[in-house]
């Protein structure tokens, strides 16, 4: 028996070795394009490509009525007419997801001069890491993971990946909430963000009339939870931003981390001086601990004035054309001292 | 733990290596501890009301066993209301306040009921029937009273049917898991076969179609009315895929560890007749109204009006079984009603159907695939503004399309279901692929296996029974 179950074992392997050939000579491209449209995209536009762009809405979202509408990459692109810049969008993108996007340019076609990846202060707040898009962000990334493609495919249907429920997901953010501790160099009434959150909700905010002013409360409830949180080693997208430069400077690519601009006037008329406090810390802690190496942080955390900004009510990245072409134009400072021969001054 | 998940892939190998490599004495232990762990995998605590379901039944069929005159009876009662009164308060206490609210409402009363916050532990009706028909037969001195209690736990909990079947009498199952069973290799071959082809089955079949049915009931008068239609056609593969893909996977896994269980399924999209379907459709469910409820009201043997009232009550039952809801209850009534007016019409006409095939068989197996169809949108509505919805869509007229994916993979692969059941027509798979040549057996299972890893759904779905 154990003979001929080895032999059918051998028999079985070399038909999976055969037909996974088969699945990536023509389906799997299909599957891409349906689930993982941007690691397709990094293998279409690789030979062509000097700079790629790595981001999420906050490169591509403009104001309708906006005079131009052109995305961050693509103003920045302007002040190098001669290179190719490449973004590589999704909504809610992280490092997490960023780090795997890095796999799929392959070196031996054309290495790219340069990376500029998004660093958004928000993606390390518990309310991201736990946010309900992240299943289909893991979901993007099985086809690509590095094993045979049928397999994966074979992952995908089975939902072998991190696919907790929203459910989960927001207890895990609500657990975060509850026992993270903040650190202040001086006394803070509050010790965590709900702690922060529901002082906050008590009717901090009133109207002339004497009423609760909610609006104002619920938006600045979430700047709190947006923003309030200690940076350090520990956390998840830290540890994904530090491979992601290891993986740069073992390739030797220069790296541009692009921080993008945060609302830190509102932050600091609603909520207070704490909490813009803590984003300049987080901010430090960044810049300090990736300015290094072929790494280079591009500090945009209080470029745009308040009102540039498209979600007034919201906590977002979303600048109107005035805010974006701010950030461009510090970006193609930075990415100057590298195409010193190639930049030209747009505006 | 679902049959579709990676985690059963690993859980399954890591049991049957332990089942054999244990000696037989110590075995009932594994399948106990591996079948508890395979349920607390959706929700743990729940495993503790099957606890209780198997203590009062071992314990009263013991008792119906010492027992004797008026109260075998008496323990035989104690023992169904206990099970029935589980089943009744987690599956049907929120239904019966809401229709006592509509009740009270009616005669312009107020009534606020208590509205539980309960989720229906998975397969409770499947363990609570399996259950009763045990201590049923012990009362009917069919069945001896188990003394072991692991073997018994074992008979409600053994892992590849304890959520959905088939329900299994304890003469079948609780011997089959008493059997010293020594590694066989046609156990092996067969076990292998079935789970491909189950899983192939609902995850190839099954969890295409399901995301076009899923999107069209949710608002049918969005879509066009042979949309709509396509969608109703659908939902019947669907089902029969998602539970036949199950029952296949549950015989191969009970057949890996060299334990027989039923079939629940025999092809019945080829039935001529709607008995004819219920003798091929869920067939451990139909053998168990039949034996502890159609038969004890009289079964065939009273006169023809007393007989319909009888098909009437079992077929509304059945589908109060299914879930609680009204449209459960008329899926099950309109079923009974097609029975009757299949009798009714042969006993006028004189009509018999022949065996062999025909023109006319094949067109009676067409009308029987439509009229089940047409029943299934009670199943699949979720309530009956929906199935109008879907009724007045088909017939509504409408040809807007909304609907822009493609039915070709769905398609394809209901056309592989279909030719399969002509070729297992009164077989199974494993036997069926015996008579076959190795090298042809070999192309049977690379084609499924390439289509399962290939082209399976991309989004899982829950087995649409293990809601039951």
């Amino acid at each position: 028996m154990i003979k001929t179950i080895s032999i059918k074992i051998v028999l079985l392997s070399l038909i999976l070795f055969g037909l996974n050939g088969i699945y990536s000579a023509f389906f799997l491209e299909k599957d891409l394009r349906e689930k993982s449209t941007e690691a397709l995209k990094i293998r279409d536009t690789q030979s062509k490509t000097d700079v790629y762009y790595f981001g999420e809405s906050s490169n591509i979202t403009y104001l309708p009525g906006d005079s131009i509408e052109n995305s961050i990459s693509e103003i920045t692109n302007f002040f190098f007419p001669k290179i190719k810049i490449t973004n590589i969008n999704k909504y809610a993108t992280h490092g997490g997801i960023y780090k795997h996007w890095l796999k799929e340019i392959d070196l031996n076609v054309n290495k790219p001069k340069a990376l500029i990846i998004t660093l958004n202060l928000r993606s390390f707040d518990a309310a991201w890491i736990h946010s309900k898009l992240e299943t289909q962000l893991q979901e993007s990334l099985v086809l690509t993971r590095p094993y045979p493609a049928l397999f994966n495919r074979f992952c995908l249907s089975l939902q072998a990946f991190d696919n907790k429920t929203e459910k989960q997901r927001e207890q895990e953010m609500l657990e975060d909430w509850r026992t993270q501790q903040l650190k202040f160099p001086t006394p803070f009434k509050y010790k965590t963000v709900s702690e922060w959150d529901y002082g906050m909700s008590q009717g901090t905010y009133l109207k002339e009339d004497g009423s609760w002013d909610s609006d104002k409360i619920v938006l600045a409830c979430h700047y709190i939870k947006s923003y309030a949180f200690n940076l350090n080693e520990s956390n998840p997208r830290i540890k994904d931003f530090d491979e992601i430069v290891n993986w740069c400077n073992l390739n030797d690519m220069k790296l541009y981390l692009n921080l993008m601009a945060e609302n830190s006037e509102y932050a600091d008329s609603l909520v207070g001086k704490e909490l813009v406090f803590l984003m300049a810390q987080n901010r430090d802690f960044l810049v300090k601990r990736y300015t290094k190496g072929n790494c280079v942080v591009v500090d945009n955390l209080s470029l745009v004035s308040g009102k540039d900004f498209i979600d007034q009510n919201w906590t977002t990245e979303h600048y109107n054309y005035k805010g974006r072409m701010a950030i461009a134009k510090n970006l193609a400072g930075h990415l100057k001292d590298q195409f010193k021969t190639e930049y030209k001054l747009a505006y | 733990m679902l049959f579709n998940s990676l985690h059963f892939l690993f859980f399954l190998p890591v049991v049957v290596a332990l089942y054999y490599l244990l000696p037989h004495k110590f075995r009932w232990v594994l399948i106990f501890f591996a079948s508890c762990y395979f349920y607390m995998a959706f929700v743990p605590k729940y495993i503790l009301i099957l606890f209780l379901i198997i203590l009062i039944d071992y314990f009263s069929a013991l008792a119906i066993e010492a027992a004797k005159g008026r109260n075998r009876l008496y323990w035989l009662v104690a023992s169904l209301l206990s099970n029935i009164v589980l089943l009744s308060f987690f599956k049907y206490f929120n239904f019966l306040n809401l229709n006592l609210q509509q009740v009270f409402l009616f005669f312009g009363k107020e009534f606020h009921p208590l509205n539980l916050d309960i989720i229906l532990p998975i397969g409770l009706s499947f363990h609570t029937f399996q259950s009763m028909s045990y201590t049923i037969e012990v009362y009917r001195g069919k069945q001896r009273a188990e003394r072991h209690l692991g073997y018994f736990a074992n008979y409600v909990l053994f892992f590849p049917q304890m959520v959905a079947g088939p329900i299994e009498r304890y003469d079948s199952l609780g011997n089959e898991l008493k059997k010293e069973i020594t590694p066989v290799y046609k156990n092996f071959s067969d076990g292998f076969r079935l789970i491909l082809f189950g899983l192939f089955v609902k995850m190839a079949i099954a969890d295409n179609i399901a995301p076009i049915v899923n999107e069209v009931y949710h608002d049918p008068l969005k879509y066009s009315s042979s949309q709509v239609l396509a969608a109703v056609l659908f939902f019947s593969f669907q089902i029969y895929a998602d539970f036949y893909g199950y029952s296949t996977i549950a015989l191969g896994c009970a057949r890996l560890l060299g334990i027989t269980i039923m079939d629940n399924f025999k092809t019945p999209y080829l039935s001529r007749s709607i008995s004819e379907f219920w003798s091929r459709w869920h067939i451990s469910l139909s053998t168990w109204f039949r034996d502890y409820l159609y038969i004890p009201l009289g079964g065939n043997r009273v006169k023809l009006p007393r007989w319909s009232f009888n098909i009437l009550i079992v077929f509304m039952v059945s589908g109060l079984w299914h879930g609680a809801s009204w449209t459960f209850v008329i899926w099950g009534a309109l079923h009974g009603l097609m029975l009757l007016l299949e009798r009714y019409f042969s006993l006028i006409f004189k009509f018999e159907i022949k065996k062999q095939w025909s023109v006319l068989n094949i067109l009676l197996t067409i009308k029987t695939f439509v009229l089940t169809s047409f029943i299934w949108i009670f199943f699949r509505a979720e309530s009956f503004s929906n199935a109008g919805d879907v009724f007045t869509a088909i017939f509504g007229g409408n040809t807007i399309s909304n609907y822009e994916n493609s039915f070709y993979v769905p398609v394809v692969f209901i056309v592989i279901l279909m030719l399969s059941d002509l070729v297992l027509y009164n077989s199974r798979f494993d036997n069926k692929l015996s008579e076959y040549r190795t090298p042809y057996r070999w192309m049977v299972y690379t084609i499924l296996l390439f289509c399962l890893l290939a082209f399976s759904g991309t989004q899982k779905f829950a087995f649409i029974y293990f809601q039951f």
